[in-house]
């Protein structure tokens, strides 16, 4: 009568501790997926596709570049030219792809 | 006298009548010697001063000239004058007191008929001035084409 009383109250506490593991995993499912639903929103396009046209592309924010003015612009370019110039006699005094392929410090072009 | 490149090679009487064919002329600080498009009948050797060469570029709307290249005195400038079609595909502009002697084509045409070894020195410094100057150029054209290349496979 013991060992049945036993082995009752063991099949109990299995039971309990299999349905506790249950419920635990089968919510942990139930909370992921909104977050799964969530990401899936972000995921879509803002157009909605259609044969033949391309879905919009996401739009990075660009950082603000300062406009020059003409003439700062046109100073740039002088120095450029000057530059370029600069580095082709260099070139040309002792040819090689070192001196023909030089960085610049041109603002224009960095 | 400053070391003039079309005339290197000449010995100094020899360079002075060739420069004797010339006529002198001081360009005041902005003031233009030709312009793009200009009929070229004179060289121009470069004494004093600098003489800044631009081609004309559309900026924002706006028609500006640009800077392609500055030559210092010993220079020549506007040697469109002895090659055809004999116009000036740049505009030339003191940007400060300049002086120049203007040598006219026909003037060292006859000069180089009667003095053919002149004729050869001269012709020879202009063809190594042409020469170096399209070196130039080629190799800044070939800088701003790698920039494309790596802007493009960036």
């Amino acid at each position: 009568m013991e060992m049945l009383l036993m082995g009752a109250c063991l099949s109990i506490l299995g039971l309990a501790v299999a349905c506790l593991a249950f419920g635990a995993a089968t919510r942990g499912l139930e909370e992921e997926k909104p977050a799964a639903s969530v990401e899936l929103k972000v995921a879509k396009p803002a157009v909605a596709t259609r044969f033949f046209v391309a879905p919009a592309e996401p739009v990075l924010p660009l950082a603000p570049r300062p406009q020059l003015t003409i003439e700062a612009l046109l100073l740039q370019i002088e120095d450029h030219v000057r530059l370029e110039h600069a580095a082709a006699e260099s070139y040309l005094a002792s040819p090689n792809a070192a001196l023909l392929h030089s960085r610049t410090v041109s603002r224009f072009v960095n | 006298m400053v070391n003039l490149e079309l005339l290197q090679g000449l010995d100094d009487d020899e360079a002075g009548r060739v420069l004797a064919l010339g006529e002198r002329i001081t360009l005041a600080a902005g003031e233009v010697l030709f312009r793009l498009g200009d009929s070229a009948g004179s060289v121009y050797l470069i004494t004093r001063g600098c003489i800044r060469l631009t081609l004309p570029m559309h900026v924002r709307d706006r028609e500006e000239d640009l800077l392609v290249e500055e030559q210092a005195a010993g220079h020549m400038v506007g040697w469109s004058a002895l090659t055809p079609p004999h116009r000036f595909t740049l505009t030339a502009t003191a940007p400060l007191e300049t002086e120049v002697v203007a040598l006219d084509r026909d003037a060292l045409d006859a000069y180089f008929a009667a003095h053919p070894k002149t004729g050869q020195a001269v012709a020879f410094n202009l063809a190594s001035a042409i020469g170096r100057r399209l070196q130039l150029f080629q190799t800044m054209w070939l800088r701003e084409v790698q920039r494309m290349v790596e802007s493009r496979c960036a």
